[in-house]
């Protein structure tokens, strides 16, 4: 087992550029009246990355993520974004902050009154983008996940995986530097969970930095890539072609 | 900025049908709450016009003594209309005061009979006092009965009139203070009920705005559908009440004879329809969006 070190980014591993899209600085997130979810975590994912973040319930994983996206704010240390601090980021600037970001989550979070076109759609409608971009987009984008004939399909009347691919799609949509997928595969059966790894896997091919977070030792070992090991809020392994590690 | 107020507004209509049970729900609850708080105006308005026939009606009647002549009558007439709370003397003849009593008992034969057999006219010329208002009334009997001219008076029928003016004017401040009581506990009723009910519409979005937020929507993006929708409740509801006032108002008239002191509930509607439909559009949609923007508040953490 390697042992969690202070300046672990340092490592020598194969990035395809070296500028970083993502930096932790002595970061830590107390909830409040709580333990602490995350404690001194240093880090940096550079851009095109493949990053599996792995341990328990409770280790952190989700709040690891959070941060990132900003849907929770550091207690201390610093977090950076593209080299832009999310610390102190304004309401104002948070919905274009997420715009740089694609999350897919374990629940899906698909919009049960839309159907899979204007979910996808969604994403962009957000951002401004004018109609005839988006109608031209949106079909693209589910042909490659897979749902190109599923268009016009309601949330409830797809299959657990397909839902995910949607939301793969309206994810990817926007053209993110950044995907983060918080335990993807937690609802789906094996097969499923496998076809998805492999959708995020070609997305990390053509250049897009993906983080995921699971606990499912299959999926991490197929990946076979960075691997980022979690336990009780502090990084206690970081491999460079990893396998799936119990603690 | 053209672009999200479009795509907001369809993305409000869309919510609107896709919620199909919600939404019916929650417009006929702000119909309800429109429509009660429209019958209280126009009862408040029928109950003004009734006060106003009832002033219109009433006045002090001044009979002079068969042998005053008509130009010391004219010139009380004059003397009268100098008063500021006089706002009308009518001169009525003996020959046309004959004529109103005949009218009057066109059906009472054994009256018409007897004037007839009296052969010679018995009524008596008089002037009648309209004041500007029903208090005022009272002020000018006295002045009359201290006046240099109360000896060629005979009499003044403003005793008589008096306990009618009064008891009206009790009964009409009564039914006002009831009525406004009543319709403001209503009101405040049934605003608390929509404002809720529509509260509880937002809600049922909680975890769409919790997507929205993820997918880098801006809170206006996400706010503008709901104020939106609030408006169309606000709208569809004012047109529902409003029918559903005119079918009410037109089954009462057939209940209220025509010659009662309320004139046409009918007129009140028509002549206030665009006053009654623009305050309901206005309250219901400022309902819709109140409600919608304190509901949201609580998930875009404002």
């Amino acid at each position: 087992m390697v042992v969690a070190k202070k300046n672990i980014e340092t490592k020598e591993r194969p990035q395809k550029t070296q500028k970083p899209t993502i930096k932790f600085e002595g970061v830590c997130k107390i909830y409040k009246g709580n333990f602490p979810a995350l404690e001194d975590i240093n880090l940096t994912i550079c851009e095109g990355e493949f990053v599996s973040v792995v341990g328990h319930s409770g280790s952190g994983k989700s709040t690891l993520l959070k941060l990132i996206y900003a849907e929770e704010l550091p207690t201390g240390g610093e977090v950076y974004f593209n080299e832009s601090l999310l610390n102190q980021i304004s309401k104002r600037n948070l919905p274009f902050h997420r715009r740089n970001i694609g999350t897919i989550f374990q629940d899906f979070k698909l919009l049960p009154k839309k159907n899979v076109f204007e979910n996808v759609a969604y994403a962009l409608e957000v951002a401004g983008i004018l109609d005839e971009e988006i109608n031209e987009n949106v079909p693209q984008i589910l042909d490659i996940v897979g749902l190109g004939d599923k268009i016009h399909k309601y949330p409830h009347q797809l299959s657990g995986g397909e839902q995910q691919r949607v939301v793969i799609a309206r994810a990817l949509v926007h053209a993110p530097t950044l995907i983060i997928a918080d335990e993807p595969t937690g609802n789906l059966d094996p097969k499923s969970s496998l076809e998805i790894v492999d959708l995020l896997m070609k997305i990390n091919d053509l250049g897009t930095t993906v983080i995921l977070a699971s606990h499912d030792k299959d999926i991490v070992d197929k990946v076979n890539r960075r691997v980022l090991v979690l336990n009780n809020g502090k990084v206690v392994a970081d491999q460079i072609k990893g396998k799936y590690k119990s603690v | 900025m053209f672009l999200t107020i479009s795509r907001t507004f369809k993305e409000a209509l869309k919510n609107f049908t896709r919620n199909g049970w919600l939404s019916i729900a929650t417009v006929s609850i702000l119909t309800m709450s429109l429509f009660v708080v429209s019958v209280f105006f126009v009862v408040t308005l029928a109950v003004d016009d009734v006060l106003q026939n009832v002033q219109e009606r009433v006045n002090i009647s001044i009979y002079f003594k068969p042998d005053v002549t008509i130009e010391k009558i004219n010139s009380v007439k004059a003397d009268l209309e100098k008063f500021n709370e006089v706002r009308m003397v009518s001169y009525v003849s003996k020959e046309q005061a004959l004529e109103d009593f005949k009218k009057n008992n066109a059906n009472e034969t054994v009256i018409l009979q007897s004037l007839e057999e009296i052969g010679d006219n018995p009524l008596l010329a008089s002037l009648a006092v309209k004041a500007n208002s029903a208090d005022q009334y009272q002020l000018i009997a006295e002045y009359i009965s201290k006046s240099d001219f109360n000896s060629d008076v005979s009499r003044m029928n403003y005793g008589k009139n008096k306990d009618i003016i009064d008891k009206l004017n009790g009964i009409i401040a009564m039914i006002r203070k009831i009525g406004i009581g009543l319709g403001l506990l209503f009101t405040i009723i049934s605003l608390l009920v929509t404002f809720n009910a529509i509260r509880i519409t937002i809600y049922t979005h909680k975890n769409e705005v919790e997507i929205m937020r993820l997918v880098g929507a801006s809170n206006s993006f996400i706010r503008l559908p709901f104020v939106f929708e609030g408006v169309i409740y606000g709208i569809l509801s004012s047109v529902l009440s409003m029918i559903f006032l005119f079918i009410a108002i037109k089954a009462i008239n057939i209940y209220i004879p025509s010659v009662t002191l309320v004139s046409n509930l009918m007129n009140i509607y028509s002549g206030n329809f665009w006053s009654l439909l623009g305050g309901q559009i206005l309250l219901g949609s400022l309902l819709g969006i109140i409600g919608s923007l304190i509901a949201m508040r609580k998930y875009l953490k404002v």
